[in-house]
């Protein structure tokens, strides 16, 4: 049973809730660093990126050859197929300053590293 | 009995055989391999008995087979083994889920205080909950990871009784990148209390107080081998008021990763060292066991 003095807190912490989920969502959308990487050949080109540090990073990696690679990193710790000719989205957390390899799964030779200052 | 023995030496013969040939052919593919392929490892099963920090990649699923045998009490025959069926994912970039279930077998025969049996069977189920507290970068070689490992067993560990046993094992993982992609450390802190409800009716509840130390050398980029020493001390209570003896465990490591999706653990520790409250005889053989052994097998989807 709810205590009556507690009823007009409801409706004022959903808003104050909404208000910050409302105003979070984007401000966390406008923080991430995109990064572009294309797969061609069996290499990633760049193989050196840059990022800055304690932000979101969001890497879209268009896969042009003929087959299917996998982007993987142990230090990022993500990893995500990309089909043949098409793009691959990987969100990545904040990251502190660094380099943090990653490489194609299916192909140990195509490797690069993102670099976050 | 001795026909058992025999049958259970043949199969850890042709066991050993088996782990030596997919280690040369793991080696042979080493040789192979060029340059670029010392690329980052997971570092949760370099160490053996030792659990390293990782928990994985965002996404990444794993079957696992991992069977603990341990061998020798003070006196007559006594071989366990434990084994846990388990799935592992990580569903975000900082949290590992695990969870399975337990197989345990008992070849127990004139040990003074526990009752002769030759029995295989379910034991229970565990689930564990992994979160990175520190992660490495290549400017920070250290990554610490705490993990909550709760079990329940229908049989008991030790003596294969029928029994209902709760146990809370937490533990700290750390490691430690020495050199880049070649050389790692690995610390492990562990506290584990547990309870049991025996079929007569007794309540025991127990504590284990652990630290180990590991270091694992990355010889090939698919091949790590290394040693690790653990010291372990039991109390007969939660709260660790009660100490009833402790031991030093020491021993090899092998880490072998077959192909990108699939590797295997093997380890093996000897007491060098323990001691019972109240009983001047050298080791502890009542809380601990001569030998230990670890065989892990993983498949990552």
């Amino acid at each position: 049973m709810s205590h009556p003095m507690l009823m007009p807190i409801r409706p004022t912490l959903a808003a104050v809730c909404t208000t910050v989920l409302l105003h979070a969502a984007p401000a966390l959308a406008q923080q991430a660093a995109e990064v572009q990487l294309s797969y061609s050949n069996g290499a990633f080109q760049p193989s050196e990126v840059r990022a800055p540090a304690d932000k979101p990073v969001v890497f879209r990696v268009k896969n042009l050859d003929a087959k299917a690679m996998e982007f993987e990193s142990k230090s990022l710790r993500v990893e995500k197929v990309v089909a043949a000719k098409s793009e691959g989205v990987i969100n990545v957390r904040p990251l502190k300053p660094g380099r943090y390899e990653f490489y194609d799964d299916f192909n140990e030779k195509a490797r690069g590293a993102l670099n976050v200052q | 009995m001795r026909e058992t023995i025999r049958c259970a030496r043949h199969s850890s013969a042709l066991m050993g055989a088996f782990i030596a040939l997919l280690c040369l052919g793991a080696f042979a593919r080493a040789s192979t391999w060029a340059a670029s392929s010392w690329h980052d490892i997971e570092t949760k099963y370099i160490f053996g008995f030792t659990t390293g920090s990782g928990i994985g990649i965002e996404g990444e699923k794993e079957f696992t087979i991992d069977s603990i045998g341990r061998f020798g009490k003070r006196d007559g025959h006594y071989a366990a083994t434990e084994t846990k069926y388990e799935y592992e994912f990580t569903p975000s970039q900082f949290v590992q889920i695990e969870f399975g279930a337990l197989g345990s077998t008992h070849n127990i025969g004139g040990v003074t205080d526990l009752d002769n049996r030759n029995a295989a069977g379910f034991a229970g189920g565990f689930a564990e909950f992994r979160y990175l507290v520190l992660e490495r970068t290549s400017n920070n070689p250290l990554s610490v990871t705490l993990a909550f490992e709760p079990n329940v067993r229908l049989i008991d560990e030790t003596s294969g009784e029928r029994v209902h046993n709760y146990e809370f094992e937490t533990t700290v993982n750390a490691d430690l990148e020495l050199l880049r992609n070649r050389l790692y450390a690995g610390f492990n802190l562990l506290y584990e209390p547990e309870v049991t409800w025996t079929a007569t009716g007794d309540t025991v509840r127990e504590a284990t107080l652990a630290g180990s130390a590991a270091l694992s050398l990355r010889i090939v980029p698919n091949v790590l081998v290394g040693g690790e020493v653990w010291y372990l001390r039991h109390y007969d209570s939660p709260t660790l008021s009660a100490f009833t003896g402790d031991a030093i465990m020491l021993g090899p490591t092998l880490y072998v990763q077959f192909t990108p999706k699939m590797f295997m653990v093997a380890a093996w520790n000897t007491q060098v060292w323990g001691r019972e409250i109240g009983n001047p005889l050298p080791l502890n053989l009542s809380e601990f066991q001569r030998q230990r052994v670890r065989l892990k097998f993983a498949w990552e989807f």
